[in-house]
């Protein structure tokens, strides 16, 4: 292969002769633009392709096991009623979360793309979907902690509290691990780890998916719509 | 000890990280500009008090825009911050080093790694608006960013394409090589408003008008504080920076520019009307040029005998 391409190159290059300083400066700028017609190429294609995310129809959650109904529980909200997590929320699609208000990265961010994401929806659609947090840190989220908290990202949002064994009976029941407090820093404050998923129950009162931390506004756009339509994610 | 910075799943904070790999580059680079520089005193050709400055000056600005916390805050934070860094880079550093290199010291280094050919196709204005361009929109394509923002070579990567990509933009103005620039003031100013002022604010929309965040890496990104602004909104900002943030220097360039060529197309004139003068004056009155309406010799520089004149280049 190799010798039949110098055979019949070998003449074309006696007759051609050397190439001449012309032709090289003119491969140049030739190359070089084919490089730069290619970079523009694949900046634009970059551009396109957009951000990572779901295709469509998937779904951008995860899709439990089985089936798990709200937790049957009576909490405290911050106006200091009692709240019947299965009374309240029956008929509604209620997306539920543990956090606390002390939370410098998982629990602000979850609900400012959630927050961003209804916005996006409209008031119409909005006001079908229920946000809950359960604070897991009971002894520093008072309820006015936790109303001036949740008002910075929805007036809307509800904010849970009660007994730490009520607290933690709603996790097992919510199939979620127990939130664990860290040690405490000189200054007295300290952590809590706590389960990052969004639960989403639907208007059965039934959850069959939930979305883990990282779950982007762009991801909620979508699903959500699809969720308040009645659509079961399988 | 991180030697380059990266985005992190931590919360911010304003306890200084210095990085080991920026201090590392500037001093390398500032020690090979003295080296150089000195190599060259006896000679009389060594980089001007003013070339010195503007050197120092961008590799503060490289400084600046890589180490903490401008580099660890458009790492792995803030958007807005990421584009202050691409700024830094393209619109102050890049320049500013171009203006500090005295013209051997570019031709040594090109002669050195062999890229002089490259390099002058490069510089042309077409090629590099192109250029320039598409780098600005491959490195801020959204894939391109959560990639490249989650390890240290990956930023590393980023901060040098941005800085040769600035240096693309500028050749064509500030080149130490005359060869480099654009050939009229007119052409550097049509290029420059087209590369850096018009085409960067197409994907400056994008960015600002988007009605979701774009990238993953400041959209999941801890918030600097409670009251601090969302992710659209500082993605928002990134955008406006991207559209109109260039504009201060720019313009101001472009207007330099201008200047200066007015400034010379004055001197040019009011030579050439002193010429006029003085051949008006000299003149014998039966030599050509004395005849009323000649102007010729005038504007061509050609004395009275038809031979010319050499006069100052611009």
């Amino acid at each position: 292969m190799l010798e039949s391409m110098s055979a019949t190159d070998a003449p074309e290059r006696s007759e051609s002769g050397p190439p001449s300083p012309e032709s090289e400066s003119s491969v140049v700028p030739v190359v070089v633009g084919l490089v730069v017609a290619g970079l523009v190429v694949v900046a634009l294609g970059m551009l396109v392709a957009g951000s990572r995310g779901a295709g469509p129809g998937e779904w951008a959650g995860t899709i439990l096991g089985s089936e798990q109904r709200i937790p049957d529980a009576v909490l405290t909200d911050t106006a200091g009623r009692p709240f019947d997590l299965r009374a309240e929320t029956a008929g509604q699609t209620t997306i539920m979360m543990f956090g606390f208000t002390n939370c410098a990265d998982v629990c602000p961010i979850n609900l400012a793309s959630l927050s961003a994401a209804l916005d996006e929806l409209g008031d119409s659609r909005a006001s079908g979907v229920r946000v809950i947090l359960v604070t897991v840190d009971p002894e520093r989220d008072t309820a006015e902690v936790m109303r001036r908290y949740l008002d910075r990202f929805d007036v809307d949002f509800v904010g849970l509290s009660g007994t730490p064994e009520q607290i933690a009976a709603v996790q097992e029941a919510a199939n979620v691990p127990e939130a664990q407090r860290g040690e405490s820093d000189p200054d007295g404050g300290y952590q809590v780890g706590h389960a990052s998923q969004l639960i989403v129950y639907q208007t059965d009162g039934l959850a069959r998916i939930a979305y883990p931390f990282g779950t982007r506004q762009a991801d909620w756009t979508r699903d959500l719509p699809r969720l308040l339509d009645g659509e079961i994610p399988a | 000890m991180r030697w380059w910075c990266v985005a992190v799943d931590e919360p911010w904070s304003w306890t200084p990280r210095p990085y080991l790999g920026v201090w590392a580059l500037c001093l390398t680079v500032l020690g090979g500009y003295a080296i150089t520089a000195l190599r060259r005193r006896g000679t009389g050709s060594g980089p001007s008090t003013r070339q010195v400055v503007w050197f120092l000056l961008g590799v503060g600005s490289v400084w600046v825009a890589s180490d903490w916390p401008v580099g660890s805050l458009g790492a792995g934070y803030l958007a807005a911050v990421h584009m202050l860094q691409y700024m830094l880079y393209t619109l102050a550093a890049a320049p500013l080093l171009l203006l500090g290199m005295p013209e051997w010291m570019l031709e040594g280094v090109l002669r050195r790694t062999r890229l002089r050919g490259v390099v002058q196709v490069l510089s042309r204005p077409v090629v590099a608006g192109v250029l320039f361009n598409a780098v600005l929109i491959a490195t801020h394509a959204p894939v391109t960013v959560d990639t490249l923002r989650t390890t240290q070579l990956g930023n590393f990567a980023l901060d040098m394409i941005w800085l040769a990509s600035g240096f693309l933009l500028w050749l064509p103005v500030v080149s130490p090589i005359r060869e480099f620039r654009a050939r009229s003031a007119g052409a550097r100013i049509v290029y420059l408003f087209c590369a850096a002022a018009l085409i960067p604010m197409i994907p400056g929309g994008f960015v600002a008008f988007s009605p979701q965040p774009l990238y993953a890496t400041y959209e999941l990104a801890p918030r600097l504080s409670p009251e601090g602004p969302s992710a659209l909104g500082d993605q928002q900002f990134a955008g406006v920076l991207m559209k109109v943030g260039n504009v201060p220097i720019i313009w101001a360039v472009m207007a330099v520019i201008w200047f200066r060529w007015y400034e010379s197309e004055q001197r040019v004139s009011l030579r050439r009307r002193m010429e006029r003068s003085l051949v008006g004056a000299t003149a014998p009155a039966s030599g050509p040029s004395a005849r009323p309406g000649n102007d010729d010799a005038a504007r061509t520089g050609s004395d009275p005998s038809g031979r010319v004149r050499t006069g100052a280049a611009d």
